[in-house]
Order: C-alpha cells, then sequence, then structure tokens
C-alpha cells in the first residue's frame, strides 16, 4: 500500500514563494491570480490575501477551487491590474508571469505600462527615471517595508519586446508626415528602451529601481516558473551549483534521449559558462523603501 | 535573508529543502507545502532529537510550526558526498561509518533506523560524524540492528555497478569485510544479519508505511530480485 500522501493538496509548485517568508499577519494582494497553487499557499500562510482578477471565467474557476480548498481568509476582485481599489495597505505583492500580464494589457490595447511617463520623459534618455504605471499602482499599494513577487517565464521577453516594437512602429508611421525627424529620433530610442528593460540582464532590476523599490534581488528558475524545481539568486552563483533538473513527464527512449542531451547541454550553459541570463524562467523579489 | 531552492517535492514528499544566507550566517530550511509534508517533517525532527541527543556541541535544529511546518538544520562542517557514490574509492569512509553506527546505535536507549543511510546523508570531517536527512526516521527493535548498514551497502553495489550488479572481487572482498565488521556488533536474536539483504528487504517491504514514503519508488532494495539479494548474501556470508 502506498504512503497516503494524495489525502492532502501539495502546493509544492507555489516553492517559489518561500523565498518571502509570509508572516501569519500579512495581507497580500496577488495580481492575475494566475497560480491557483500560490494564491491557496498565501492564503494558508497569511492573515488575508486579495485576488485581482481581470477574466470571470478564470474567477470562477479560482472560486470553486478556494470552495474546494476551504479557504476563507481572501476576496476575488474583479478588475484590471492597473486599478486600485483597495483601502487596505498590503505587506506584499505577487505577480506570477508578470509578463505574460504586460502581454495581455498589451493584446487590449490597455498598454499603462509603458505610459505616457515614458514619452514625456524619454528624451532625457534616462531609464532611471522612467516611471511605469503599473508598477506605480502596485507601489501606492504597498506598506513601506512591504515586499514585490514577480515571476516571469525568459522567452516571452522576446514576444513582449516585439509586440511592443510593433506599436512604436504603427505609432511612428501614423505620426511620420507631421513630424518626421523628431519622430524617428523618438521611435529609436522608444525601441532602445524597450529592448533594455526586456532583454538586458539588468533592464527590469532598473524599472524596479526607478519605481521606488530596493533589495532587489533576481534569481534564476529552472526548468519553468510554474513549478520550481531549483531556484538560484543570481547575486549568490558563487556558492551554487547548477546540476540540470527537468521534469518527468511519460516514459521512452526518444524522451529520455533527449532528456539526456538537454541535460548536457544545461551543464554547459550553467554549470561551466555560468549564462544564467539563458535561464528558462526569473523570479524577482524586491522591497519597497521604509 | 536570501534563498537558494535546492530540491523541491523529490520522491513525493511535498517538501522543499533551501539553502538559506543569513547574513554571515548559512543554514538549511526544509519546508512543507501540504499536510503531508508537515508530518514527514516532524518526523524528520524526532529523528534529529533522537540522534543528537547529548551531543557536543549541542546542536540546533528548530521546528517552527506554521500552517505549513518549516525545519531549520545548522550547516555542518566537512566533506560531502555525492549522491552517486561508489565503493572504490571510500573504502576508508565506510569502514569509518560502520564503526560510527555501532557505536552509535548501541549506546542509545531506545533502537530506531534512520531508513535513508547512505554515504551522500553524511558530513564527515576528522573528528566528527553528521548525519542529516531523517525523514524516515523511525523506532524499531534491536533486532533490526544493521538495516540502515545493509541498505546503504546496496545502493553503493548498484552505484558501483551502474545498476548491472556486477562487482569486481576487490569489491566483493571490502563487503565481506564490512559485513564482519558490522556482525561484531550484532546481537544474538539478530533479524538482519543471518541473510542481510533479503531480509533487509523484508524489512522495508512490511514496515513500509513507517518510512513515510513510497519505498517501492524510492529504494532500490524494495524492487530488487530475490536473485540478487540472495546473490550478495552469499558473498558477505561465505
Amino acid at each position: 500500500m502506498l504512503a497516503p500522501q494524495h489525502n492532502y493538496t501539495n502546493l509544492s509548485s507555489a516553492v517559489g514563494l518561500g523565498l518571502i517568508g509570509f508572516n501569519e499577519k500579512d495581507i497580500v494582494v496577488d495580481y492575475g491570480c494566475i497560480f491557483f497553487d500560490s494564491f491557496v499557499y498565501a492564503s494558508r500562510l497569511c492573515k488575508k490575501v486579495v485576488g485581482v482578477i481581470p477574466s470571470s471565467e478564470r474567477r470562477n474557476t479560482l472560486q470553486k477551487r478556494l470552495v474546494e480548498e476551504d479557504v476563507k481568509n481572501c476576496d476575488l476582485v474583479n478588475a484590471n491590474y492597473n486599478e486600485q481599489h483597495f483601502n487596505e495597505v498590503f505587506d506584499c505583492v505577487i505577480i506570477n508571469c508578470f509578463l505574460e500580464q504586460l502581454l495581455f494589457e498589451i493584446k487590449h490595447d490597455k498598454s499603462n505600462f509603458f505610459d505616457g511617463k515614458i514619452r514625456s520623459k524619454k528624451m532625457d534618455n534616462s531609464l532611471d527615471e522612467t516611471g511605469i504605471g503599473f508598477l506605480q499602482t502596485v507601489y501606492k499599494g504597498l506598506r513601506p517595508g512591504g515586499k514585490i513577487y514577480l515571476s516571469y517565464a525568459n522567452k516571452l521577453r522576446i514576444n513582449i519586446l516585439f509586440k511592443l516594437s510593433m506599436l512604436e512602429v504603427m505609432s511612428f508611421v501614423l505620426s511620420y508626415n507631421l513630424r518626421k525627424y523628431l519622430g524617428f529620433v523618438s521611435f529609436i530610442k522608444n525601441i532602445y528602451l524597450l529592448s533594455s528593460y526586456l532583454l538586458s540582464q539588468k533592464g527590469l532590476e532598473k524599472l524596479l529601481k526607478s519605481n521606488g523599490f530596493v533589495d532587489i534581488e533576481k534569481y534564476a528558475v529552472f526548468p519553468e516558473h510554474k513549478c520550481p524545481l531549483k531556484i538560484i539568486p543570481l547575486s549568490r552563483l558563487d556558492e551554487c551549483s547548477y546540476e540540470p533538473v527537468q521534469h518527468l513527464y511519460g516514459e521512452g527512449s526518444l524522451r529520455r534521449i533527449s532528456a539526456g542531451v538537454k541535460r548536457r547541454v544545461d551543464r554547459i550553459i550553467f554549470n561551466k559558462l555560468k549564462l544564467f541570463g539563458l535561464s528558462p524562467s526569473f523570479i524577482i523579489t524586491a522591497r519597497k523603501a521604509s | 535573508m536570501l534563498c537558494e531552492l535546492i530540491t523541491n517535492n523529490t520522491h513525493n514528499n511535498n517538501i522543499a529543502l533551501y539553502k538559506c544566507y543569513n547574513a554571515n550566517k548559512v543554514f538549511y530550511r526544509k519546508a512543507a507545502f501540504s499536510r503531508w509534508g508537515n508530518k514527514v517533517i516532524e518526523n524528520e525532527k524526532n529523528g534529529y532529537d533522537w540522534f543528537y541527543k547529548d551531543s557536543e556541541p549541542s546542536i540546533n535544529v528548530r521546528l517552527n510550526k506554521k500552517y505549513f511546518y518549516e525545519l531549520d538544520i545548522p550547516q555542518f562542517k566537512g566533506k560531502r558526498f555525492p549522491s552517486e557514490s561508489i565503493i572504490s574509492g571510500n573504502e576508508e569512509t565506510i569502514g569509518r561509518i560502520i564503526d560510527f553506527y555501532k557505536g552509535q546505535w548501541s549506546t542509545k536507549d531506545v533502537f530506531a533506523i534512520h531508513g535513508d543511510l547512505a554515504l551522500c546523508n553524511f558530513i564527515i570531517d576528522k573528528k566528527n560524524i553528521k548525519l542529516v536527512d531523517w525523514e524516515h526516521f523511525h523506532y524499531s527493535d534491536k533486532e533490526f540492528f544493521g538495516y540502515d548498514i545493509v541498505n546503504m551497502l546496496f545502493i553503493l553495489i548498484g552505484h558501483e555497478s551502474r545498476r548491472t550488479f556486477r562487482l569486481n572481487k576487490r569489491n566483493m572482498d571490502f563487503l565481506k569485510k564490512c559485513y564482519i565488521q558490522l556482525i561484531e556488533g550484532a546481537g544474538n536474536n539478530n533479524k538482519i544479519l543471518e541473510k542481510p539483504f533479503q531480509n533487509a528487504k523484508d524489512y522495508l517491504l512490511k514496515f513500509k508505511d513507517r518510512f513515510l514514503t513510497n519505498v517501492y519508488k524510492k529504494f532500490v532494495l524494495a524492487g530488487s530480485p530475490l536473485s540478487v539479494l540472495e546473490y550478495f548474501d552469499s558473498i558477505v556470508t561465505d
């Protein structure tokens, strides 16, 4: 007879939140409620969790899960990410799939992330002073010293850069006849800013700093942020040893061979060359300055 | 505090192992992610308490009973061994571990089983031997003295032979030497050492619920064919 693990909900996929160190008095907000396990995990360890969830469909599915899990210390708010509805001040903000949410905003033409503030300040070419609407909303909702937790997949950075670049191209083409020269300079600078944020190692870190966050820690996540098996703090690479980890899906010789090849390639990329910028996913934690 | 996730949910134990850096202090944290994980962590704490009771200097293993339990374990200094460690090259260490086992296990008031004694769970320096990973700890009867060492030897055989269970003569002679070294510490009513590998497997399967895991998935011994166990029994007891 097997040991009865199946009688208990296993929230192991929320392992990234272990980096936060929740307190039982904490009030937490989860923007997007992308990972239900994370939401339930936070509700177990904190006083209250507020979920901001734009899709009614997802909200219904989450509500069903919460009933099954008997989670009562939570509120679900049907709203967009950039809206601030709360009287509470939060101890922690969880944003899983941060870049996916960015993508969602772009798809729905609600590009509040890179809002007018970029355009007004871009001429001085200073990344440090760039305000981002969504992050400022998050910042205002946090108590001083409160924490932010962001997780995102690496590959999405390219997709989002492409979409944002397309927006810039469109805007450039439309304004071409009016202000030819200035439009072109602005276009180039915008593309530069977007690629700095999304493709460079330090881009998102700068973005957080410019929005008032401190103690920023970046982690490489393997094999994916949806269910991490290994999380390595990039500031401690010298003390960490990377051993490739993979989720094992099914069996078969072809899968075994491809897993073996991937393991060897990963060992070269991460163990020998230390190219952690190529990690499949990242987690960023930071704190609102006290 | 900065943390590194070392492992997550290995063998479906619902537990994550973090290495934590707090200022200049480094420690390990095991955190549960289900109520089952709580049970395993509480069991592990019992194991540490049993083993390190009266140890000098005292070892501070702290259990934090939040909704999901956390166990903070100090970082022990010494040599660590990879999980795929083999016999060749480690003979001296293995001999030292057997002596250590005989000394430690025979002086305790109550007999217990570590459950996953393997070279990778030892941290060894010139003076001290520390033992970690007590997830499968349970109290047992002294008649089962030797189980942990036999399990460790079987794991080493698997790694040495790359799962073929064929060893060279040097390794086989060494196994016999280990057995003789171990049997010197056993009582007359011992239920393991007459046929060490077969009896260890019997123990594992008979008391599988005490190990708090799926023993068939975790322990090679549980799924090993009788012929292999008989073969190694004959090598060490002849």
